[in-house]
């Protein structure tokens, strides 16, 4: 594993289903490596198990075999505790759904993982300042999510998905519930962070659209992963017919 | 086919359906003894101590009946909680109303008979060992208690499905007005509460007024009599709401400005209280009141009959009056500690006991001396003979030294030679007081028991302090039985009753900490964060009750004058209550945990 390597997964496998019931292996022989500020995409229709596979290098979910090593962690040998800490410190997470705590108000929110490390409070704050100006939603630091929309929320979910600088950030389809000029805003918000935080990003989509604005994407199907587009010096466009041309085959 | 869904349904949530159907088979079962104990007219008909408390036994029935409403209410609510999801998920699938309808209306009324039948049954047992086992611990012996008594059978049930048909309707109502998307996504989302500083202030201010007058009426119930009751009870309930309503969201809210919400999981902490202790105003309040009101109840019970021999002195100028001592009662005596001894001769003829002067003179009659006001024992005083013939003569102290079955004789005292040549039967009557009633009053019993075998008295008379107290005993004790009984049953109900409205808010607590547990945070943590909420929402309803029963004691200080105090040797009793409170908190925690806590998923 060379150093600049952020998530490398060898021979990851999960099976449901115990022994003696019928069995059902949602991931086969994995193998894959994220680099430190590279902008990963992983693609497949429903079923697939993508978002099995993000939950396994989120620590969400046990593999049945195989390493998982995120940012030097073998995140398969912790238990209890230390995988909450390792979620806690490692990964930023931002959701279709939000997961937004709607008892708390935004700045409530994106302080959260801070708070659970026991960061000093003027340390706090001026973090959460931060990165509300990076993604301009200052103005919206006092609301409830129940006063924000769809794409604010998320705005705010990914706030609170990089406060605490972790070593990469997990989307699990972020856009699936925001319409067209909200989809595009974020991903436009999470290609600067990948950019200019130079912060690692693994964006789980079945939506080309989103998958476009990724440097290179791992094509899974039935639980494999069949095939790797890389953008290289193609701009957005290009790549997003690439891989319109890509999917046409790959799910033939 | 739906009907096995349902069932499925239940089996899938069993462990929280038994939750359910224990606290409803407890709250039946409680119903069941006191409707047992009150309505039985031969138990009350043949004991006095309780036919005295009757008014008591009205009071905590209408009591009982209103925390039972309202517990029902609670424990409805949290079965729709479990349920409106699969029932969203019925119509969604194509069930009609109609038939989701009739669903819910079974399911509540058979929940509802299976638990009032069971708790019936519980009540009967309970009524057999347990009321025995407290009236023993109590040292009272009570005739014609039955554990079976049919009218007392039919109260329970009436109430219990009436109030579950009741249930059943609502739910009904509730169920077929509510859209299918509303069913299935019923986690609803967290109101806001609205912070008007101008308003909160003035209800802050009206709370403390209603509450200072409830207090000031309790405290001079003296005044105002029997009003000062319904006025406490209607200010004290407005004071409590108002202050909670207008106070604890202003402290949240200041307290979420602090550094200290800024660390781990107490900003969470705070959000989470903030609507819920909102939502949960008018919860706290009742249960703050049911808390003031069963710890005044085992307070005041317990206080009567634990303070009694501190008073025993009033009651009479002499512990024990004996005739013609024997042998036996002279070793008895012995084993006192003698305060005051004197004995007397008695000749008894017709209607008139004749005393011996001469003995008057060597030993006078002991007196109590009272202070001014009449409250107050301060002392024991002798007449002059002269005095003594004209007044001390008449007092029943004296004149209960000489009884037949019928009442007293009329005492006279003769100079040595007229008694010497008086007629009648001779005999001598020996009167001592103790310096220690509590000390002695083992050996008293065993006196007394000789001397009611040996010499008849009227029933309604008592001579000397010893049996005046045994009489008190009996009849606070019995005022003791029903405080500990009406207290254990309304916190049993009113804990369940928070109980339940905590465990219907569980489904909506489930998402936001499966939320915290995928942003990492650890499970101790959680369990912590969770420990403190429920923590809070037991004490806050608490503290009110405690500083309500303090205040509301006052109104019993008229019943309980000096050197009686309501106040005295409350900690224990206090005490025993909290530890009971704080078992529930520890079940609701559990519970709370099994179902909100996320799990890894590991397979």
């Amino acid at each position: 594993m060379t150093t600049n390597t952020v998530v490398s997964v060898n021979g990851l496998e999960k099976t449901y289903g115990k022994a003696n019931e019928r069995q059902y292996r949602a991931l086969k022989d994995i193998n894959l490596t994220v680099e430190q500020g590279e902008f990963v995409g992983i693609m497949g229709a429903s079923g697939s198990g993508k978002t099995t596979l993000l939950n396994m290098l989120s620590t969400l979910d046990v593999p049945t075999s195989g390493d998982v090593v995120v940012n030097g962690h073998d995140v398969t040998q912790m238990r209890g505790n230390q995988l909450a800490d390792f979620r806690a410190q490692e990964v930023g997470f931002i959701f279709q759904d939000f997961n937004l705590l709607e008892s708390l108000t935004a700045e409530e929110n994106i302080g959260l993982p801070l708070a659970l490390q026991g960061t000093a409070s003027q340390v706090m704050d001026q973090a959460i300042h931060e990165v509300a100006a990076t993604l301009s939603i200052s103005d919206l630091l006092q609301k409830y999510p129940s006063e924000l929309s769809g794409g604010q929320k998320q705005r705010v979910a990914a706030a609170r998905a990089i406060v605490h600088h972790p070593a990469i950030l997990m989307g699990d389809e972020p856009t699936g519930a925001l319409d067209s000029t909200s989809a595009r805003e974020l991903l436009d918000l999470l290609t600067t962070i990948n950019r200019e935080q130079a912060m690692s990003v693994l964006l789980v989509t079945h939506d080309p659209f989103s998958a476009s604005f990724c440097q290179r994407i791992l094509f899974i199907k039935d639980g494999e992963i069949g095939s790797e587009l890389r953008r290289g010096d193609q701009d957005r466009r290009e790549f997003y017919q690439e891989i319109l041309n890509e999917l046409g085959t790959f799910n033939e | 086919m739906l009907g096995k869904l349902a069932l499925a349904g239940i089996k899938n949530r069993r462990r929280d359906y038994l939750v359910l159907l224990a606290g409803l088979t407890m709250s039946a079962a409680i119903f069941y003894m006191f409707a047992n104990l009150a309505t039985n007219q031969a138990f009350i008909k043949a004991n006095a101590a309780i036919r005295s408390a009757n008014v008591i036994f009205g009071f905590g029935a209408v009591l009982l009946i209103i925390i039972t409403v309202v517990y029902l209410m609670y424990a409805n609510s949290f079965l729709l909680s479990m349920r409106q999801h699969d029932y969203g998920l019925f119509m969604m699938l194509g069930a009609t109303r109609k038939r989701v309808g009739q669903l819910v209306f079974l399911e509540t009324l058979i929940l509802g008979t299976v638990a009032t039948a069971i708790g019936i049954g519980l009540g009967l047992l309970m009524s057999k060992f347990l009321v025995g086992f407290l009236l023993n611990l109590l040292g009272l012996h009570l005739v014609h208690l039955t554990s079976f008594y049919v009218p007392a059978i039919l109260a329970t049930a009436v109430l219990y499905v009436g109030l579950f048909i009741l249930a059943s309707v609502f739910n009904l109502f509730r169920l077929t007005r509510t859209t299918v998307l509303k069913l299935l996504h019923s986690d609803s989302e967290a109101n806001q509460p609205q912070v008007k500083p101008g308003r909160q202030f003035i209800q802050a201010i009206l709370g403390i007024l209603s509450l200072a007058v409830g207090y000031w009426a309790l405290a001079n119930i003296k005044v105002l009599m029997m009003s000062a009751i319904p006025l406490a009870l209607v200010t004290i309930t407005i004071g409590t709401y108002l202050l909670f309503k207008a106070t604890i969201l202003m402290v949240i809210r200041q307290l979420r400005r602090t550094a200290w919400s800024k660390k781990h999981l107490n900003g969470f902490l705070l959000g989470q209280l903030n609507f819920r202790v909102y939502n949960y105003t008018r919860m706290l309040t009742i249960v703050s009141l049911l808390f003031a009101m069963a710890l005044g109840a085992i307070t005041v019970g317990s206080g009567y009959h634990r303070q009694l021999p501190r008073v025993v002195d009033h009651f009479s100028g002499y512990s024990v009056a004996l005739h013609n001592v024997s042998g036996k009662e002279e070793k008895l005596i012995d084993q006192l500690h003698i305060a005051h001894q004197a004995t007397y001769t008695q000749k008894r003829q017709g209607k008139v006991v004749a005393y011996n002067a001469a003995e008057f003179e060597r030993q006078p009659f002991e007196q109590q001396r009272f202070s001014k006001n009449g409250q107050k024992l301060i002392g024991y005083d002798t007449q002059s003979l002269k005095t003594f013939k004209k007044s001390g003569i008449k007092e029943m102290d004296f004149m209960a030294l000489a009884l037949n079955g019928a009442g007293p004789y009329a005492p006279q005292i003769l100079s040595a030679s007229q008694f010497k040549q008086q007629k009648g039967t001779k005999m001598t009557v020996t009167v001592i007081r103790v310096t220690n009633f509590t000390r002695d009053m083992a050996v008293l019993k065993k006196l007394n028991k000789i001397e009611t075998s040996r010499f008849v008295q009227p029933a309604y008379m008592t001579v000397g302090s010893y049996q005046s107290f045994e009489m008190m005993t009996g009849f606070f004790g019995g005022f003791e039985f029903i405080g500990y009984f009406l207290g254990i049953a309304f916190l049993a109900m009113l804990a369940s009753c928070l109980m339940f409205k905590i465990l219907s808010g569980a489904p909506g607590d489930k998402q936001r900490y499966r939320m915290l547990f995928k942003i990492g945070v650890r499970q101790s943590k959680m369990r912590q964060g969770i420990a403190k909420e429920i923590g809070i929402l037991f004490l806050i309803p608490g503290i009110m009750g405690v500083i309500d029963v303090l205040f509301g004691l006052q109104m019993f200080k008229p019943l309980m004058a000096s050197p009686m105090s309501p106040y005295l040797g409350i900690g224990s009793t206090f005490l025993i209550f909290i530890g009971l409170y704080v078992i529930y908190y520890f079940i609701t925690l559990a519970l709370y945990w099994r179902i909100v806590l996320p799990q890894a998923t590991n397979d």
